[in-house]
């Protein structure tokens, strides 16, 4: 595949598969109760994320090794085994969250409460993996995926003022509501930096069999995509802030998000609401569902791969349909879909340091990256972020459940 | 050469070029008055869960008794079959002839191909 066709399909993905259950719920909700306010951490999630890509795509182009290979066979089994039961853990809650969100936007069509739908959508998930052709269904999500570009139409046509989220692009104090900001706050970042998604991309380039002459595709991949696919949840948070937080309307239950593009686009905002919900978390479903599969069968060295038929890969295979099926039947318990996605979020947040730290001993290990270890500024910035964002959650967390 | 960090934990390869699992144990051979060498890899959850916890390793094994295939024991493979030490542990063996898809192959007769599309 030519080199600028990849760039074109990374940047497709990077825009079409940002948004999904996590990122919609907490910039929505984030907007809805603070205006403009916490603009600065969906900024300060996307340098993070966009780093980490960056990152895993860097190890797999210059080591040959994913992700999990790499750690298991750096780290030993014994440590492996921290960031793989936390990415794990993680990774089901936000797949469980995917699978509400498709729910959710067929019960907004179809006046079906959403936990009749989770066992069809769990289904339908499963078979499009179990039918192996996921690049194909991958390509497609993402395509697709651009229809919640219409939150940047959206925001325009709100008139939304750069000066208003320029001026919230770094941290300040909350004004009220202190616990919750802070509990915002770190959902945001946790929405944001999604394991699934630097470990998918790491699965990814191997498949494309990268080497180092691919280091320049992925560093523009890693940030002009993540880079953009930021800018459209910052759009989410710019039009919840215009149409509920300027009313003082506040989110409490999901039945109001649809609101958010009704009310500036009408008929057709309603519909491209639950087209964007609908498609942006099932494609996000397939890829974690998939992610959490390679994860276990790269740190086991069992065989995987996205188009390979089941039987000729088993084990592989069983995994992502056993979380299919657990995912599909938490939600179908009629678990509040919106308040687990942000409830996910915030514990993405308190796993970070588990989950990046890792990546960063790697990503410094010459042994791996010869001359293309990290260079300070990116082992700094992720450190930071995940290392603050777990300690803002460890203390967040707990206030949120006593004030709930 | 650091055995722990060129050797365990390491991809292995077979012959055709199959992943077989990872290096989860390595066999030393003590010699009198010359240094111990490496006899043989071994590949099995048995050892890797051992070296997670040995009673984590003795809880696996009585669910084994019960449940999963029959030929599942620790494959070892000898040193003079291990061709390259790379990216991956590339050994002359072919993984089809060895126990190291016994569970691969279990779970594909016993679960996948009972569903419909397997």
């Amino acid at each position: 595949m030519s080199k600028l066709l990849e760039i074109a399909l990374g940047l497709v993905t990077g825009i079409g598969g940002f948004l999904e259950a996590g990122s919609m719920a907490t910039s929505a909700q984030a907007g809805a109760k603070f205006g403009f306010q916490l603009v600065w951490a969906i900024v300060l999630g996307t340098i993070c994320i966009a780093f980490l890509v960056e990152m895993a795509g860097r190890l797999a182009a210059v080591s040959k090794h994913t992700l999990p290979d790499a750690m298991r066979e750096r780290f030993g089994i014994r440590f492996f085994t921290v960031p793989l039961v936390a990415v794990v853990l993680v990774s089901f809650l936000v797949l469980a969250s995917e699978i509400g969100g498709v729910s959710l936007a067929l019960q907004f069509v179809s006046g079906v409460p959403f936990r009749w739908w989770a066992p069809a959508v769990a289904i339908a998930v499963w078979l499009l993996l179990w039918a192996h052709n996921f690049s194909v269904v991958e390509k497609g999500a993402s395509i697709l995926g651009l229809v919640t570009l219409v939150f940047v139409v959206a925001a325009l046509k709100l008139h939304v003022s750069m000066t208003d989220i320029g001026s919230h692009a770094l941290p300040s104090l909350p004004r009220h509501d202190a616990a919750q900001y802070w509990f915002m706050a770190v959902s945001i970042i946790g929405a944001s930096v999604s394991p699934y998604l630097f470990y998918f991309y790491s699965a990814g380039a191997i498949e494309d069999h990268w080497d180092e002459s691919y280091l320049g595709v992925n560093r523009v991949i890693a940030g002009l995509g993540m880079g953009f696919g930021g800018s459209v949840a910052v759009a989410v948070l710019a039009v919840a802030a215009i149409v509920f937080h300027a009313r003082g309307i506040q989110i409490e239950r999901y039945d109001q998000l649809p609101l958010m593009l009704a009310d500036p686009l009408g008929r057709w905002g309603f519909i491209l609401f639950v087209a964007s919900l609908g498609i942006a978390c099932f494609g996000a479903a397939l890829e974690i569902a998939l992610q959490i599969a390679y994860l276990v069968a790269q740190g086991f060295g069992w065989k995987w791969g996205e188009n390979i038929k089941p039987r000729h890969a088993a084990r592989f295979s069983l995994m992502y349909t056993v979380v299919i099926v657990l995912a599909g039947l938490l939600i179908f318990t009629g678990i509040d879909p919106l308040k687990l996605t942000i409830f996910s979020m915030a514990l993405t947040a308190l796993s970070l340091p588990v989950t990046v730290v890792p990546l960063l001993i790697l990503m410094n290990d010459r042994e791996y990256l010869g001359d293309n270890t990290n260079h300070w500024v990116a082992n700094t910035a992720v450190l930071f972020v995940s290392v603050l964002a777990c300690i803002v959650a460890l203390v967040a967390i707990p206030l949120q459940i006593l004030g709930s | 050469m650091n055995l722990g960090q060129a050797l365990l934990d390491q991809q292995v390869v077979d012959r055709s070029g199959e992943l077989m699992g990872k290096v989860d144990g390595i066999v030393l051979e003590l010699r009198e008055g010359k240094p111990p060498r490496v006899a043989r890899l071994v590949i099995g959850g048995g050892t890797a869960a051992h070296r997670l916890h040995p009673r984590f390793a003795s809880w696996l094994l009585r669910w084994r008794r019960r449940w999963g295939p029959t030929n599942d024991r620790p494959l070892e493979v000898p040193w003079s079959k291990v061709r390259k030490i790379g990216i991956d542990v590339k050994v002359d063996v072919d993984a089809a002839q060895t126990p190291a898809f016994a569970w691969e192959h279990w779970v594909r007769d016993h679960i996948i191909t009972r569903i419909p599309g397997g």
